[in-house]
């Protein structure tokens, strides 16, 4: 069984690496958009181990893009170096958002974040001059627009935080986070240091978000408030999560295979209708299999066994 | 002298918008205090209701204020099915199951309007709609005036059926404790169902004062949504009564800010957010003195 996969992983890797010399730009640029939304889902999903319902996940990204872009723009850094300092503005602004809101339970926490994501909206709508307004910023290509290194530099992310989330699920860290999201005041009892967990998975989280925005955005060449902070963007990444299955390191990227193909497909059949069908499937996943992918694939287990 | 004149005309067109909002907030915090579920696709049956009404208005040339009781009838139907199809199968999930299933019917609801309409506002002209009333020095439609008062008679029907009747009494002892109602023989689920529909057709009837008011839009939806969540935030989670002076402190601040500051008619969608956040950072400190 572990040799077995051992190879599985193996080969997937080796496939991961040389199938982008194999398949067409309209395929490596979808393979692009599903790492970059995998990324989203398991850094989401770092921060709901806690039990932290955060609706700011879009904050983080857009914050990310827009600081690397502004960053290009106004001081005309080196792009690693804008794309790092995305990332710790973004974990810092994390922490900020944190010691302020984090005593806030489960659903208003969840409106504050929200309310965080489109304040942040309307102050880059309104400060035109600095921002570009509802315009936005160009940015000057990831690249020069070739795809391939784009497309390694993401996997690269994902590595990353397939790494870190591994390691956390395998530490000590695993039991504290689990039994913060359980009961909140029966772990504090127990001499978990609540707010210090809570606090750096969710800037761990938002590093991330903020990384994959700076990306992202790098890679589109141009970032706009409404779509830098969508709710969309918050939303499909919990979607995601939720449809692979929460609190594990492969559900939300399965999540994030299944739904990006889904809803690309469905964009290629139908020209304004996809967006119903994604509510749809949305509706059928909470109510259906709330444990996501993964729980159906347990539940099948099982009944083989017995 | 100009500019408390402006001050004034802020203060009476927030007021007027108010009246809409505490409709349309007061849905919410029904459904949030009675059912416990915070629905993301309140606002888009605003939206619906205000289709609903301009096709109405378009068919049989009803006007909306009469073709209201109409759509009051409709989505409370609409909503007691909503809440036999959906809803009552997320109450005992966890808290993100239940705000992504409403975020899910939002999504549906919006696009279906979407491609089935298309995404230029609809806009009906009634005969009063551009007449405009004066009084002391301020100016305002009279829709929005018709919109205003039929908004308070309706609060004031809600508040009066909470507080007397049996139903009321009922729906508030659910609120209050739902196992407390089950064991003095309340039908708990019935009456959620009965408040989850009436938290929808209020929402719809607040749909139907709009569509005299502005064009209807299919993302208008999320808008609602949301400043009706800062009103109720401002009230307090699940307080009917608070409705009525968080949304008008809300509509206030919000004309307020278009019109004083430059530039502000941006802005103005960042109060609610901005107290949203201050007012949920700062209820705990507050309730510790």
């Amino acid at each position: 069984m572990k040799i077995f996969s051992n190879t599985f992983f193996v080969l997937i890797i080796i496939s991961l690496c040389s199938f982008p010399f194999y398949i067409n730009e309209y395929y490596l640029h979808n393979a692009i958009i599903i790492i970059c939304f995998a990324v989203l889902a398991l850094s989401w999903d770092l921060a709901a181990r806690a039990g932290i319902l955060s609706l700011a996940h879009a904050a983080f990204f857009g914050l990310g893009g827009y600081t690397s872009a502004l960053l290009m723009k106004y001081f005309s850094l080196p792009v690693p170096l804008c794309f790092t300092a995305a990332g710790i503005f973004g974990s810092l602004v994390a922490v900020l958002l944190g010691f302020v809101t984090l005593r806030l339970s489960g659903l208003h926490f969840a409106i504050g974040t929200m309310a965080f994501t489109m304040l942040l909206q309307v102050l880059a709508l309104h400060f035109k001059d600095f921002t570009g307004g509802a315009m936005g910023i160009s940015i000057p290509m990831l690249f020069d627009g070739s795809r391939i290194p784009s497309y390694f530099l993401l996997i690269a992310v994902l590595t990353v935080l397939l790494i870190c989330s591994t390691l956390l699920q395998r530490s000590s860290f695993y039991l504290a986070y689990t039994s913060i999201r359980t009961n909140e005041s029966t772990a504090a009892v127990l001499g978990v240091n609540t707010n210090f967990i809570k606090i750096s998975l969710f800037s761990l989280s938002s590093f991330f978000a903020s990384i994959t925005g700076a990306i992202y955005f790098s890679y589109t060449s141009s970032i706009i408030p409404y779509e830098a902070f969508s709710l969309d963007i918050t939303v499909s990444s919990i979607v995601m999560a939720v449809f692979g299955g929460l609190f594990s390191t492969i559900g939300p990227i399965i999540g994030a295979f299944f739904l990006k193909m889904i809803e690309e497909y469905l964009r290629g059949q139908f020209t304004s209708g996809h967006m119903i069908l994604y509510g749809l499937i949305l509706i059928f996943a909470v109510l259906v299999m709330p444990q996501g992918i993964l729980g159906v694939i347990k539940k099948w287990k099982k009944l083989f066994k017995s | 002298m100009e500019y408390t004149q402006l001050i004034a005309q802020a203060v009476v067109s927030g007021l007027l918008k108010a009246g809409i909002y505490s409709l349309v907030a007061i849905g919410m915090a029904l459904s949030l205090g009675v059912v416990k579920i915070l629905n993301l696709a309140h606002g888009d049956f605003i939206m619906l209701a205000q289709y609903l009404s301009i096709f109405i208005f378009a068919q049989m040339g009803l006007d909306p204020l009469i073709a209201a009781p109409i759509v009051f009838i409709i989505f409370a139907i609409f909503g007691f099915g909503i809440f036999k199809g959906l809803i009552r199968f997320a109450i005992k999930t966890t808290e993100l199951n239940q705000l992504l299933l409403t975020f899910g019917l939002s999504i549906f609801l919006q696009n279906t309007i979407l491609m089935m309409i298309g995404a230029d506002p609809k806009t009906i002209f009634v005969s009063y709609r551009n007449v405009s009333l004066s009084f002391l020095g301020t100016e305002f439609g009279f829709g929005r005036l018709i919109a205003f008062l039929i908004a308070l008679i309706i609060l004031f029907a809600l508040f009066y059926i909470l507080k007397n009747t049996k139903f009321g009494k009922c729906t508030r002892a659910v609120s209050q404790n739902i196992e407390g109602a089950y064991l003095i023989g309340i039908e708990a689920e019935r009456i959620q169902m009965v408040a989850f529909g009436l938290s929808i057709a209020i929402a719809a009837l607040g749909g139907s004062m709009l569509s005299i008011i502005l064009s209807a839009h299919p993302t208008i939806g999320l808008e609602f949504t949301i400043k009706s969540l800062a009103i109720v935030v401002v009230a307090g989670f699940g307080n009917i009564y608070g409705v009525i002076w968080a949304s008008a402190v809300l509509g206030i601040l919000e004309s307020m800010v278009s019109t004083l500051l430059p530039g502000g008619t941006g802005l103005s969608g960042g109060v609610f957010f901005l107290l949203i956040f201050v007012f949920l950072i700062m209820a705990p400190i507050i309730r510790k003195r």
